[in-house]
């Protein structure tokens, strides 16, 4: 059976994956079809300040137009949080990619070139292992603000966000990739296969890729958990995604001014929809981790 | 047969469970220990013998299950007895050697405690008390310096030193009769002999009855009185020692104590190999186990499965035995 | 063994000089220390000063030696946001982190230590299971989630705890306490059960996986054969030798319940160092940054030299092998 064909049976066997799947799925379409259908409430001038601070649609004051209340602007709480979601998972996902590409290129060079250039890239991954995502992502915030000041555009703080959380998983991809390599790399196979005329490193690659897929899916799923939280602290404390292109992160700081005053609903709906992410991610992470690894694979 | 046994296992059956299937380990086993007797159990890896071992004092884990059978101890009957009381009749009246003396001992506790606690647990002794005992049992065992011994932690003991340690252990709480499952399978071939000495010391210092499993024949015929051979999980023959090598009944055993390797007259090593392999669990032919590689099977021994039938001395479960001692 | 362990501190303070590296170069090529720390009045004298102070006249690896000097020496350089000594903020805020990392740790080893055996011992039994399944939410939920969950239970609600603020605090002479009062242990609950929810899951978690192990090892299952009670087996034998990785695992985990002491310091208003980091981030005080960087750096770095070093003395089975 190909990986592919079994991994899906085990997810049919799975019922706990199966449900995290399909959660995901759920929340894909709800973070990018809602967005097609309206219009971006932070955007638009004027909005509704009348609706602002309406309860969910069950609770005295409700309205049935706003099903999860208004926000203090005005804001349907459901369109605010498909905008919300579908930034929090472009920036977790773009996140693990770039570590994925830094990590990979660090790798592959680490193991292909070896010596010096090798032991210096372990010896920096080694120390970047004191830094938990979240303080990396800090420190790189705190010199992007050195840079261009406090002051940016959501478009540049994103970016920032990504890159800052993203430099902090190169480590694990780069890792795992060097150990591919070192092994393929003196194969007899890759010897022969130099006499045809190809270079040693796409020979290394084509070989590399199906052996390093497993695992390296594995760090991505772990890691796009990491990443979606760590973005939601980032915002949470002010210095992540502001308001006018926010994430869920954003969102529960906004709302969490009120919470106090009793508004409670404005930060606990995104809250809640972090949380059923981050589970989600979680839990199917733990399952591909279970199912790929091969000590766990005898028992059934 | 002999008087009340001291220990008696009857038609012990167990089973493993392996992807919903239930494979038989054990079929049918009986053998009995007399009070003051050590039994050799002896039999190729596999075929069962340390899982009848454990099987006595319930320190089975799943996947494997007792299914049918019954342990009498002096006529109490160990197969009933809920964990509680399982936990007395362990150490107290059953000891157990373990085989590998490197992971047998807790790594973080030195011998002293190990050996108070097992006494403590069955014993009602003041502090003092055990002590001394510790220190008396590790002298018991051939081990000098005692006091220095009791501080230390097992990682500085060596493997022969260890295993001491560990029959000290079994023997501590002064139990009825104690099971060795390959008590020196693992150790070097030079303390190999020290080490069954010993044993046979305590055996007759402390008239402590023995289970001996091991599949080496060499370690029967120094230790054992009475034999039971174990082959693809049943009991195939039972008898004396002196009986079993002088004349076995069955073909396996005659095979086995042939592969034994040993010096013809001239001094030459002389060693015949039994063809074939012993089937593993699950992947039992029909009829007698062993008739695929027996030379004198039949015809019938590919459908009948041979009971353990009494013979002149001793038990064999084959249709055609060889031939009894007086007869040649 | 004393040469491995010379390698290995010599390798340690080689890292920690390369960390520093990085730091100074932050602070040498980032902002405009003359522009931040001087008034728009200054004079030239008053600007000399400030440039010897600074050592900005000299070449780039005497300023960096002066630098490590003054680290060792204790002068951490002076604050863009605050124009202070970032070494006087540090131990301003220092006895509220240190204290709130000390009662999380208390609630670490009170609540996660015998729940973890619980489920280790008895991972069938239903307590275990909705344990394990409380501690999903543990790691699953971004730290401020669990913060807001708990001041919008306790505090709003309820009215037990305060939501933020230290609580009355006691001067000691330099470490100002909030353990003496009623009202600092009140303000400490919530935001070091915070902090100890991602510890106690990790503890909870890995203890019950070590018991699990162990329960199945060799010298356990002699234990039982001698008669030994379960109690015991578990409590003497089996929970010594589980402890031992939770417990090292643990403080390696050290940098990540420092990063989570900036949100939580956060969400509580709590003044530590964490809330300091943050504020030094939002203003990009670089000195700030910096120091921190070096800091959570040499912790991590220590403590784990201190456990490569001590495993051997720890578990004796190592002590054979590296001697």
């Amino acid at each position: 059976m190909t990986a592919a064909r079994s991994l899906f049976s085990t997810v049919r066997g799975a019922p706990g994956a199966t449900l995290a799947a399909f959660l995901i799925l759920a929340l894909f379409l709800y973070a990018f079809l809602v967005p097609l259908f309206t219009a971006d409430p932070f955007r638009l001038a004027g909005m509704s300040i009348m609706d602002s601070f309406t309860p969910p649609a069950w609770m005295e004051g409700g309205n049935a137009a706003f099903p999860l209340g208004a926000d203090d602007q005005g804001r349907n709480i459901i369109t605010a949080m498909a905008y919300g979601l579908r930034t929090s998972i472009i920036v977790g996902v773009s996140a693990v990619l770039i570590g994925l590409v830094l990590g990979g290129a660090l790798g592959l060079l680490a193991g292909f070139v070896g010596g010096r250039t090798d032991a210096v890239i372990m010896r920096i991954a080694d120390v970047q292992l004191a830094y938990p995502a979240l303080l990396l992502a800090m420190v790189i915030d705190g010199i992007a603000t050195a840079v261009v000041g406090r002051e940016r555009s959501a478009t540049l703080a994103i970016a920032i966000v990504i890159f800052a959380i993203g430099i902090a998983f190169w480590v694990q991809f780069a890792r795992t990739i060097r150990s591919s390599v070192l092994v393929e790399r003196d194969q007899d196979y890759v010897a022969a296969a130099q006499i045809t005329g190809r270079s040693k490193l796409a020979i290394v690659l084509r070989h590399i890729l199906p052996n390093v897929m497993a695992p390296v899916l594995v760090i991505a799923t772990i890691n796009l958990g990491i990443a979606i939280i760590t973005e939601a602290t980032l915002s949470f404390l002010g210095i992540g995604i502001p308001l006018t292109h926010p994430s869920l992160g954003a969102l529960i700081r906004n709302g969490n001014a009120f919470l106090q005053s009793g508004e409670w609903w404005i930060s606990t709906w995104p809250c809640l929809l972090l949380a059923t992410l981050v589970i989600g991610v979680n839990v199917l992470g733990d399952h591909l981790r279970d199912h790929f690894n091969p000590k766990l694979r005898g028992r059934s | 047969m002999m008087g009340e046994p001291l220990l008696a296992v009857r038609n012990l059956s167990i089973t493993l469970t392996r992807n919903g299937e239930h494979l038989p380990v054990l079929n049918d086993v009986s053998f009995e220990v007399a009070p003051g007797e050590v039994l050799g159990v002896v039999g190729e890896s596999g075929a069962g013998k340390s899982v009848a071992g454990a099987a006595v004092i319930d320190l089975l884990v799943p996947p494997l299950h007792r299914t049918a059978g019954e342990i009498s101890l002096r006529g109490d009957r160990l197969d009933l007895m809920k964990p509680r009381q399982m936990r007395h009749v362990r150490g107290k009246r059953v000891g157990f050697i373990f085989q590998d003396p490197m992971t047998s001992l807790n790594p973080v506790l030195s011998i002293g405690k190990q050996l108070t606690d097992t006494m403590r647990a069955h014993l009602k002794l003041g502090r003092a008390e055990l002590n001394r005992r510790a220190l008396n049992w590790v002298e018991r065992v051939g081990l000098p310096n005692p006091e220095r011994i009791l501080k230390a932690a097992p990682h500085e003991l060596s493997g022969g030193q260890r295993q001491r340690i560990v029959i000290a252990l079994a023997l501590c709480a002064e139990p009825e009769i104690v099971i060795a499952d390959e008590p020196t399978t693992a150790l070097d071939v030079s303390v190999q002999a020290q080490m069954l000495d010993l044993m046979r010391t305590l055996h007759k210092e402390t008239g402590t009855a023995m289970v001996l499993i091991t599949h080496d024949l060499g370690v029967v015929a120094k230790m054992a009185d009475r034999v039971a051979v174990f082959y693809a999980g049943r009991v195939v023959e039972t008898a004396t020692a002196a009986a079993l090598f002088a004349a076995p009944r069955h073909p396996y055993t005659a095979g086995l104590i042939g592969a034994t390797p040993a010096l013809d007259a001239q001094g030459n090593m002389q060693v015949v190999a039994i063809p074939g392999a012993m089937p593993g669990v699950g992947a039992l032919p029909p009829g007698c186990a062993f008739h695929p590689r027996c030379p004198r099977a039949q015809a019938d021994c590919q459908v009948i499965v041979p009971p353990l039938a009494p013979l002149e001395e001793g038990y064999a479960a084959c249709l055609y035995p060889l031939p009894a001692r007086s007869a040649q | 063994m004393i040469l491995h362990f010379v390698e290995r501190v010599l390798q340690t303070i080689v890292v920690l000089l390369v960390i520093s590296f990085v730091a100074f170069m932050l602070i040498s090529t980032l902002g405009d220390p003359l522009g931040v720390l001087l008034p728009p009045d200054a004079t030239i004298a008053e600007r000399n000063a400030l440039i010897a102070r600074l050592h900005l006249d000299q070449p780039l690896l005497q300023r960096f030696w002066s630098f490590i000097s003054g680290i060792l020496q204790g002068d951490f350089g002076l604050s863009y946001r605050t124009q202070q000594d970032v070494g006087a903020m540090i131990a301003e805020r220092l006895p509220a982190t240190v204290e709130l990392a000390l009662v999380s740790l208390l609630f670490t080893i009170i609540l996660a230590i015998p729940a973890g055996i619980l489920c280790g011992v008895k991972p069938k039994a239903l307590v275990s299971r909705a344990i394990m399944l409380v501690s999903i939410a543990g790691i699953t939920l971004p730290n401020f989630v669990i913060g807001i969950l708990l001041i919008a239970v306790f505090s709003v609600h309820l009215g037990w705890f305060p939501s933020f603020g230290r609580g009355g605090t006691v001067d000691l002479g330099g470490w100002t306490t909030g353990l003496l009062t009623v009202s600092g242990w009140q303000a400490v609950i919530l935001p070091a059960l915070t902090l100890a929810s991602f510890q106690m899951t990790f503890v909870i978690r890995m203890l019950r996986t070590q018991l699990m192990e162990v329960g199945h090892s060799e010298h356990i299952r002699f234990a039982r054969a001698r008669g030994l009670s379960e109690t015991r087996v578990w409590f003497v034998y089996a929970i010594r030798n589980a402890l031992l990785p939770t417990v090292t695992m643990l403080g390696l985990q050290l940098g990540n319940i420092i990063a989570f002491s900036v949100v939580t310091e956060s969400v509580f208003a709590w003044p530590g160092l964490g809330s300091l980091f943050l504020q030094s981030v939002q203003a990009a005080d670089i000195p700030v940054i910096a120091i921190y960087l070096i800091f959570v750096g040499a912790v991590y770095m220590l403590i784990n030299l201190a456990v490569e070093l001590s495993y051997p003395l720890i578990d004796p089975r190592l002590k054979r092998r590296s001697a």
